[in-house]
């Protein structure tokens, strides 16, 4: 019992820290004050990593844990269930969590708020990756998507305001709709876990299914919207390039994968939802490619980064639901499901490197327009910087997104394309890869020298700069490279906990055979001559148009209903 | 019980008008709690359908109605409370920074200050 409970101290912590903070900030001194911050993020986000990897033996020998919260009887308590997914995200969580908020220090305003609201949101993604209730998965959603809201709207700025109001009215009323669909589950059921509903799924009429598929699916695109995959990721691009630089590598790089990887347990209710697996694969390479596109036309360098956060998902997704179209207990789908984990982690990683880099130098230069910035550099150093290493972070960020090894992107993605040889999705992925990098090539030019800067008198220059924007840049990037070095590692660590059978599918050759360096060399090389294309009179002619295509409000919820109608299409006519 | 279920249609199609269609912002708060609110009568409407009285354990329990929807309203009515509390604080400092209330006006204003 006392075992079982330690599953749940990674949704307990994080409260328990963000009150400690709450009372400190309320009663006591300044510097007080400031230690219990210290003293929060220890026990709410490295406490709960620590707790969860000594688990670790727990969880691959017994499979998954069951603990009903409160000791209630099964019917009436609330059932969460602890296994390898929940380990995986809230792992991913805590550790992307953290160099986040290490960077936001050096921006002084108003500290405490933001560790309390991270560290709820820590704790409702914990909840999130546990809950096997139907209600208690659509309350943890609302709160999490209430902390996004707050977290866009945090910085003084009149646009991150209207990015997350629209954001806000989007997300919470096709919410309503979640809640209709689980109505109409307890309808036919009678029961909200998702085991009793599987149970009792099978044993209804034909008629009652196709209700109950209803049901499902209304459920079911709430949450891709959150996912951000294509016709439904319209709120997207304002939100992730308006928000403060914290936290966009905060939503980016955790908040569009947890609902991903719930959503896996939502399938399982249902066998007849295999169906809707490969249309969601096209959809994910189609969100790919459209992605990169666009990434490629934008001139303002965060919203590039968050149409890539586009384009990476559909990554992610094709991988994710071609794992369930062949079935997660199989080899094949378990492997594709160990790539979607390990790529969600990468670009974790890699896309709040990025975010982070690309907004300090953009801070520096007092721009964001990519075709006017140039020579970030010199601009840092007469900030205080004294070596390159925002530059530096920023390539390697750059370097791994792009799939160059030994950075982990290289990893992620030669095993995620290696696995859905041949198959369309393949050859949309492969062209969306040579658009990644034309793109990057783009977003780098700001680091150009420039004449027009004017080395500062080295007397004058006395200004130091923020060491916490230095240290989270450091340890994302020594994770990026550990990450890719030891991917082997990492994998062995994943099939362990994905695979029962003690055979170890993944074969470690296919990173740097013949084919997979060729097929690296080819994407580069076409991402420069792309790049090329893009930059020559009639290329720049196409992006600009592409740019000024506009989103409205409404179309937004055409879009929605686009999809459920899709969906509707394919699971019941 | 068909008639109720009509109403509760028509204020949830009341509530998605108000909420796509409308300039107005605060109109568009409004329209999203009507829809929360059809939401929770259907579930209340349909714990009904088994009893007539209040589901509190006296001395019998007999005829009550289901407790788990009300239960579980009593949660969405709070989520609903905190969606509606921070989109009307948003709409105030959207009205403060721009002076208007107007959606397009407000859209307008932020990017000419972006420009």
């Amino acid at each position: 019992m006392i075992v079982n409970n330690l599953f749940l101290t990674p949704l307990f912590l994080p409260i328990l820290a963000a009150s400690i903070i709450l009372i400190a900030k309320s009663f006591l001194s300044v510097k007080a004050r400031q230690f219990c911050e210290y003293f929060g993020i220890i026990i709410g986000l490295l406490l709960p990593i620590l707790i969860v990897l000594l688990l670790y033996p727990f969880v691959i020998h017994n499979g998954s844990i069951s603990i009903i919260i409160g000791s209630y009887t099964p019917k009436i308590g609330i059932l969460y269930k602890f296994d390898s997914l929940s380990l995986v995200m809230i792992v991913l969580t805590n550790l992307l969590t953290l160099p986040a908020w290490i960077y936001s220090r050096s921006t002084n305003t108003s500290h405490s708020y933001f560790t309390v609201l991270i560290l709820l949101q820590s704790a409702i993604i914990a909840g999130i990756s546990m809950t096997c209730d139907i209600f208690n998965l659509f309350v943890c959603l609302e709160v999490m998507g209430l902390i996004a809201y707050v977290l866009i709207a945090s910085k003084n700025e009149k646009n991150a305001v209207f990015a997350a109001f629209n954001y806000m009215m989007y997300s919470s009323s096709s919410m309503i709709f979640f809640l209709l669909g689980s109505f109409g589950l307890y309808r036919l059921v009678g029961s909200l876990t998702y085991q009793e509903i599987a149970k009792t799924l099978v044993t209804l009429s034909s008629k009652d299914q196709n209700i109950a598929m209803i049901c499902l699916i209304l459920m079911i695109v709430p949450i891709l919207i959150r996912v951000a995959i294509m016709p439904l990721s319209g709120w997207l691009v304002n939100a992730h390039s308006k928000a403060p630089h914290a936290v966009s590598a905060i939503l980016s790089g955790i908040l569009i994968k947890i609902p991903l990887f719930v959503l896996i347990r939502l399938f399982s209710i249902s066998p007849l939802m295999h169906n809707l697996t490969l249309v969601l694969s096209y959809m994910g390479s189609a969100t790919a490619l459209i992605g990169v596109i666009l990434a490629l036309s934008q001139s303002d360098a965060k919203k590039l980064l968050a149409y890539h956060s586009i384009s990476q998902i559909g990554y992610i997704v094709t991988s994710w639901s071609l794992a369930l179209h062949h079935g997660i207990e199989t080899t094949l789908g378990s492997v594709l499901l160990i790539a979607a984990l390990f790529h969600a982690f990468s670009h974790a990683i890699f896309k709040g490197l990025l975010f982070l880099s690309i907004g300090t130098a953009t801070d520096a230069a007092g721009s964001r327009d990519v075709y006017k910035i140039r020579g970030v550099n010199q601009r840092l150093y007469n900030k205080g910087e004294k070596y390159p290493l925002t530059m530096i972070c920023f390539f390697i960020g750059a370097l791994s997104i792009m799939a160059i090894p030994p950075f982990n992107g290289f990893f992620s993605k030669s095993l995620l394309t290696y696995y859905i040889k041949p198959s369309i999705n393949y050859t949309i992925l492969s062209i969306a890869s040579i658009g990644t990098i034309a793109s990057f090539i783009k977003l780098s030019k700001i680091f150009l020298p420039s004449k027009e800067i004017e080395k500062p008198i080295k007397e004058l220059n006395t200004s130091k700069f923020p060491f916490s924007i230095h240290l989270s840049l450091i340890i994302l990037a020594a994770l990026s490279l550990l990450t890719g070095i030891f991917a082997k590692e990492i994998f062995n660590l994943l099939e362990r906990m994905f695979i029962s059978t003690n055979i170890k599918p993944i074969k470690y050759s296919i990173f740097f055979s013949k084919t997979n360096v060729l097929k690296t060399l080819y994407t580069g090389l076409g991402g420069i001559l792309l790049f090329v294309i893009a930059t020559s009179k009639y290329g720049s002619k196409i992006l600009h148009k592409l740019r000024m295509v506009k989103n409205d409000f409404i179309d937004q919820y055409v879009a929605y209903a686009i999809t459920l109608a899709l969906f509707f299409w394919v699971l019941i006519v | 019980m068909i008639i109720e279920r009509v109403l509760i249609f028509f204020i949830f199609i009341t509530g998605f008008i108000g909420l796509i269609s409308m300039k107005n912002i605060i109109k568009k708060i409004i329209g999203l709690n009507l829809l929360t609110s059809s939401v929770v009568l259907l579930f209340i409407l349909e714990a009904s359908r088994i009893g007539d009285e209040a589901p509190i354990i006296d001395n019998k329990v007999q005829n009550i109605v289901d407790p788990i929807p009300q239960a579980l309203m009593l949660t969405a009515i709070v989520i609903g409370v905190c969606v509606t509390a921070l989109s009307l604080a948003m709409a105030v400092r959207l009205y403060k920074t721009t002076g208007s209330l107007d959606i397009e006006i407000i859209k307008q204003r932020l990017e000419d200050d972006c420009e």
